[in-house]
């Protein structure tokens, strides 16, 4: 078990950057999940830190090691890929085992590891069949089996319940936390589900175009997002996000609405980003701007109500409770919650 | 969809008639004639005598079967595992290379198995020939004394092995390439995560996962080589075919230049059953070892 620590690193194909240069440092024990859309460079990155894809320029170091120009297997760090990579041709037992053979180990010191490892992840039944005799689910915790029982100094993920069902993502989901939580390993996991990366992670790296726009707790990422694609991209449904101009009185709303906001530091046109859940229902003679109920979506205990501020074409998205009784076409009463709301530069996208 | 099965059936057999008649007529009929035939003394043409086992039990005290025998039993030592074994290593190293340059390369090493088996006698006579054959000048240069390769009973055999190594060798090379490249390249990412060595993952990855196409190259080739006749006859031209006798080109002497019939069936019957022994019995017992890895 080690730390992980990236400093300035970046990937070039063929002279066009793809990694623009992440620094981070990754504690020993820590769970720190990558996550954004597909082509961010998040895999990549994650494969520069195993050692499958080179590093352009800037340093990687696991425990106090620069691993830079070693071989992946030097590296001392197993990985659970998407497809999971199983052994066709070897037995559950075989795969786990595999690693530890070929590094040497006694017969009954793997068998022990195995055992261990098989117990930890409920594969005892199926430690002599083949890889193609197993359930996606079954086949997944094999690959978790095969990384976890090397002990490494740190475990990589690279969207490893992508290929399960809804359903068994969720089991597995919170199975991985609880072996991480257990084994106190460093791990980092790649993934674009941001359930998974709010759920599973100590801290957060949240990418766009090959840079790290956010290093946070999930926590921190969710409440102060530190760019507009964070605030986007974190949060379902995602954040209402649209341009008002501020001054010294408060918000020029879309569709010329006027909100007193006291006490903006920002001025002139700036992106304003809203929660769903933040917006509020306005009864009494408090301020608040109207907004067109276009279509509701009743969830159970929630209710999405999705809607345009009254003479603009900017979307709104409302989160109410599933008692409402707010109905279709309904011309609703919005106040704005000084305290939740989120600024962002129209220039660079960052947080103001 | 429903479907009328009756008419499916019909447009079936309607699609296989053309070719099911054509293989009844021209390979079916005449493999139950050569049987009947191989029990009588007919010649090349027309219909003879009953003769029993006769053609059989001469076979037995047969030198020149004999000779053909061995002759092809050493040919299939000298060319079926060293086959595989250099399609394995050509396409192991093809593999290696991207782009282009994987394309160009391979096509080099396919590029043999198109040519006419007259075109490849005549390269390689270029190549061997007593007088004029460059790695004669090649002996010369080394300041060995000359060969005729395709005149020596040493020299004869393995010479033709290295030539039908190299016509034959970008089949099996394609075979393998095909096989590796259906191994995933996660496989072997997770491998040197594993800590394997190349070699290690070549024993314990590679070379488990190509098995399957191992065991069909090593069939295939079998096969082929145990019904060689083709490189055998162009080379013993102006030579010794009777020390060169392989079990095809005895079929041919007996039949068309000796005008027997039944014996040359007798000879063609008793290749065929060696072929289906033979090549069941290892792709059975190669199937069987990969099984226990």
């Amino acid at each position: 078990m080690a730390r992980i620590q990236l400093h300035d690193v970046r990937k070039s194909y063929a002279g066009q950057e793809v990694i623009h240069g992440v620094t981070m440092d990754i504690a020993d024990g820590e769970f720190v999940v990558i996550v954004g859309p597909s082509g961010c460079g998040k895999s990549t990155l994650l494969r520069m830190v195993a050692g499958l894809e080179e590093i352009t320029s800037g340093q990687v170091s696991i425990g106090d090691r620069v691993v830079n120009d070693l071989e992946p297997r030097e590296r001392n760090i197993a990985m659970v890929f998407q497809n999971y990579a199983l052994y066709p041709h070897m037995t559950v037992r075989e795969n786990m085992a595999y690693g530890l053979k070929i590094a040497g180990m006694s017969r009954p010191e793997i068998e022990a590891a195995v055992a261990r490892a098989a117990a930890m992840l409920e594969l005892e039944p199926y430690l002599d069949r083949k890889p193609r005799q197993l359930s996606g689910g079954q086949r997944q915790r094999v690959a978790m089996g095969r990384a976890l029982v090397r002990e490494p100094a740190a475990l990589l993920l690279d969207e490893p319940l992508s290929n399960l069902d809804a359903k068994l993502r969720v089991q597995m989901r919170l199975q991985i936390r609880d072996l991480q939580q257990r084994t106190a390993q460093t791990t980092l996991y790649v993934t674009h589900d941001q359930v998974e990366a709010m759920t599973l992670a100590d801290r957060l790296i949240v990418m766009e175009k090959g840079l790290a726009q956010q290093i946070a707790t999930p926590h921190e990422v969710y409440t102060a997002p530190a760019t507009e694609f964070v605030a986007g991209f974190i949060g379902s449904p995602a954040m209402n996000i649209f341009t008002v101009t501020c001054d010294d009185s408060g918000l020029l709303l879309p569709g010329g609405h006027r909100m007193p906001v006291p006490g903006l530091a920002a001025r002139g046109e700036v992106r304003l980003g809203l929660r769903p859940e933040d917006i509020c229902l306005v009864e009494d003679d408090s301020p608040a701007f109207p907004v067109l109920l276009r279509s509701i979506e009743w969830l159970g205990a929630d209710a999405f109500g999705y809607g345009v501020i009254e003479g603009s074409d900017v979307q709104l998205t409302l989160r109410m409770s599933g008692q409402t009784s707010v109905a279709r076409g309904d011309r609703l009463r919005v106040g704005l919650p000084a305290d939740r709301l989120h600024f962002f530069s129209t220039v660079d996208g960052h947080r103001l | 969809m429903l479907r009328n099965r009756r008419k499916d059936a019909l447009v079936a057999a309607v699609l296989v008639a053309p070719f099911l008649a054509i293989y009844l007529l021209v390979f079916v009929w005449p493999t139950i004639q050569m049987f009947g035939i191989s029990f009588t003394d007919a010649r090349l043409i027309g219909s003879g005598e009953w003769v029993g086992l006769d053609n059989y039990t001469r076979l037995a005290s047969d030198p020149r079967f004999k000779t053909a025998v061995w002759n092809t039993a050493y040919f299939v030592l000298l060319t079926v595992l060293p086959g595989t074994v250099i399609a394995l290593l050509i396409a192991l190293g093809v593999s290696r290379l991207t782009g282009r340059l994987q394309a160009a390369i391979l096509a080099l090493f396919f590029l043999p198995y198109i040519l006419p088996v007259s075109v490849v006698y005549l390269i390689w006579d270029w190549v061997l020939n007593f007088q004029f054959g460059i790695l004669m000048h090649v002996f010369d240069l080394l300041g060995l004394d000359r060969i005729p390769i395709t005149k020596s009973r040493t020299w004869f055999m393995p010479a033709v092995g290295i030539v039908t190594i190299w016509w034959t060798a970008g089949f099996s090379i394609l075979l393998f390439l095909a096989g590796l490249r259906s191994i995933p390249a996660e496989i072997y990412e997770a491998a040197a995560l594993d800590n394997a060595s190349r070699w290690t993952t070549f024993r314990r990855i590679t070379w488990p996962l190509l098995w399957p196409v191992t065991t069909l190259v090593f069939t295939i080739q079998l096969i082929a080589q145990l019904k060689i006749f083709d490189q055998v006859y162009l080379f013993s031209q102006g030579g010794r075919p009777n020390d060169n006798m392989v079990l095809v080109y005895y079929v041919f002497q007996r039949a068309f230049q000796q005008d027997q019939g039944g014996r040359a069936a007798a000879v063609a019957v008793t290749l065929f059953v060696l072929v289906i022994v033979v090549s069941v019995l290892q792709f059975q017992l190669l199937r069987l070892a990969g099984g226990r890895k």
